[in-house]
């Protein structure tokens, strides 16, 4: 298979941010109450592991390797912010929705992550395809969260009412660690199920 | 030592690069945001008085925006409110913190130089004595149909669970409230932020200034018939019925939030301490310029 697809398939199944890396699992708790915020944060983190893994490889060889780190956050902070202030200006009905959790993006373990495993050592194409890749997995992710806990908890999904339910721990933060270990622990089984294995945690990270 | 200058550069060129594109970035979009908001601004303001969702506001529709301003004097601490004139002037009435009328004064101004801030502030400077500092409070929004008063637009701010959710409640000429909007809130997803839903908002619909001063938060669920009427958009009562079901819960207190107590409790109460507010400032207002014989454009 040719390496970029890989490189996207790995991100959204084999290597999902969330239940395999078992990272940014604050913001996959925080604001998975419904698909519409699973979706929109989603959105922003492609756009944002894009931009940051592509200007990462581009500028590798000029980022000093002791201080990678602060230059990663800094790469990190200004995509952040400049999609913060073009969709604020641009789209402010859309930014009313996601202006919560956009900024805090700049802090998210998935995207730092990337950039230093992935995007400081490998040229342009793969860095954006292993972004994309990771970006769409963290989507996916945030989406099978929040439909489940937007499904139990309201009896909704995306914003439409669907059964009368109304399980309201699904929608408090407990509700959040709950779907994720099951929905992690359903992933292994698959995997265990597939291979014959026991996966390993983490993802080796 | 060879090291340290390198890593510095290299930081500090990265820290310059960025902060050159986001000034580039800040610079290009300014402009387009504050627009934007104006329109917001605009659209929710007709929104509450009724027009909107595809009722277009009729030509005769006429707001004033009123602004307040604190104004720092030496010895006293005033209110100045900037109003329209009849004669297509401003004027900054002042009223003593104890609602004693003092002095309307002339302002030089137009209304292009009143609806930017910054030249507004200056306007407003420019016609105190030099030693008095005047500070922006807010505005509250003064809509009239023709000649006849539609009603009020006030702005308010309450302290919600974590944040602060800023609020405007729009009321007919006799101070009943006719709506409520949420403009600003940081309440949590799914909980608080139901605050913005409309049938939580359309509670507030109906109540009188006297079911306003004993209006409280109550943890009961909100009874089923209730719910038909406040989210008319969901079912398919007429609009006599949906009349009649507001009637009957007119004096209800305001449903809790399942989950969300807090947040109700905070608009409820940022929705009382505005009228109560607006009530009492306006009607010193309205004293002060039948006193100085202020022809007021509204």
């Amino acid at each position: 298979m040719n390496r970029n697809v890989t490189l996207l398939w790995n991100g959204l199944i084999p290597e999902n941010p969330i239940f395999r890396l078992a990272l940014s699992l604050c913001p996959a708790v925080a604001v998975t109450t419904s698909v519409k915020n699973g979706l929109y944060l989603g959105i922003a983190v492609i756009f944002v592991q894009v931009l940051s893994s592509c200007t990462v490889s581009i500028f590798k060889s000029l980022i000093h390797p002791r201080i990678r780190i602060p230059a990663y956050v800094i790469v990190i902070a200004l995509w952040v912010s400049v999609i913060d202030m073009v969709l604020s200006a641009y789209d402010p009905h859309t930014y009313e929705k996601i202006e919560l959790f956009i900024k805090l993006i700049v802090v998210f373990a998935i995207i730092i992550s990337r950039l230093e495993l992935f995007a400081s050592k490998e040229p342009l194409v793969p860095s954006f395809f292993d972004g994309l890749g990771m970006g769409i997995g963290f989507t996916f992710g945030l989406c099978l969260v929040s439909a489940i806990r937007e499904f139990f908890g309201l009896g909704q999904i995306f914003g439409q009412d669907i059964v009368d339910l109304k399980f309201l721990v699904m929608i408090l933060p407990a509700g959040g660690f709950f779907v994720i270990g099951f929905v992690m622990a359903t992933f292994n089984w698959i995997e265990y199920k597939i291979t014959g294995k026991i996966p390993a945690s983490g993802g080796g990270h | 030592m060879k090291e340290i200058i390198k890593i510095t550069i290299s930081l500090t060129a990265i820290c310059v690069a960025a902060a050159l594109i986001l000034g580039a970035v800040f610079a290009k979009t300014e402009d387009v945001r504050k627009k934007n908001q104006e329109k917001i601004k605009e659209e929710t303001i007709q929104g509450l008085l009724g027009f909107g969702h595809g009722k277009k506001a009729p030509e005769d529709l006429k707001i004033f925006p009123v602004q307040r301003y604190v104004v720092s004097e030496p010895k006293a601490t005033l209110l100045g409110y900037l109003v329209p004139l009849k004669d297509k002037g401003y004027a900054l009435v002042t009223v003593d913190l104890a609602g004693k009328p003092l002095k309307a004064i002339p302002l030089k101004a137009d209304a292009a130089k009143i609806a930017d801030a910054g030249t507004r502030d200056a306007a407003v400077k420019e016609a105190l004595p030099k030693d008095a500092k005047a500070t922006y409070a807010d505005t509250v929004y003064v809509a009239n149909l023709g000649d006849k008063r539609l009603g009020y637009v006030v702005p308010g701010v309450t302290q919600g669970f974590k944040t602060f959710v800023n609020l405007m409640v729009s009321l007919n000429p006799d101070f009943t409230v006719t709506g409520i909007e949420i403009t600003k809130s940081e309440e949590d997803p799914g909980l608080g932020d139901e605050i913005k839903r409309d049938y939580f908002k359309n509670q507030f619909k109906g109540k009188t200034l006297e079911i306003l001063k004993t209006l409280k938060v109550v943890k009961e669920p909100l009874p089923t018939d209730y719910l038909v009427a406040l989210d008319p958009s969901k079912s398919k009562a007429t609009q006599d019925q949906i009349g009649q079901i507001s009637e009957k819960h007119l004096k209800d207190d305001i449903y809790a939030l399942t989950g969300a107590t807090i947040s109700s409790r905070a608009v409820t109460n940022g929705v009382k301490e505005t009228v109560r507010k607006f009530v009492y400032r306006f009607g010193i207002l309205a004293d002060v310029m039948k006193q100085e014989n202020v022809q007021a454009a509204f």
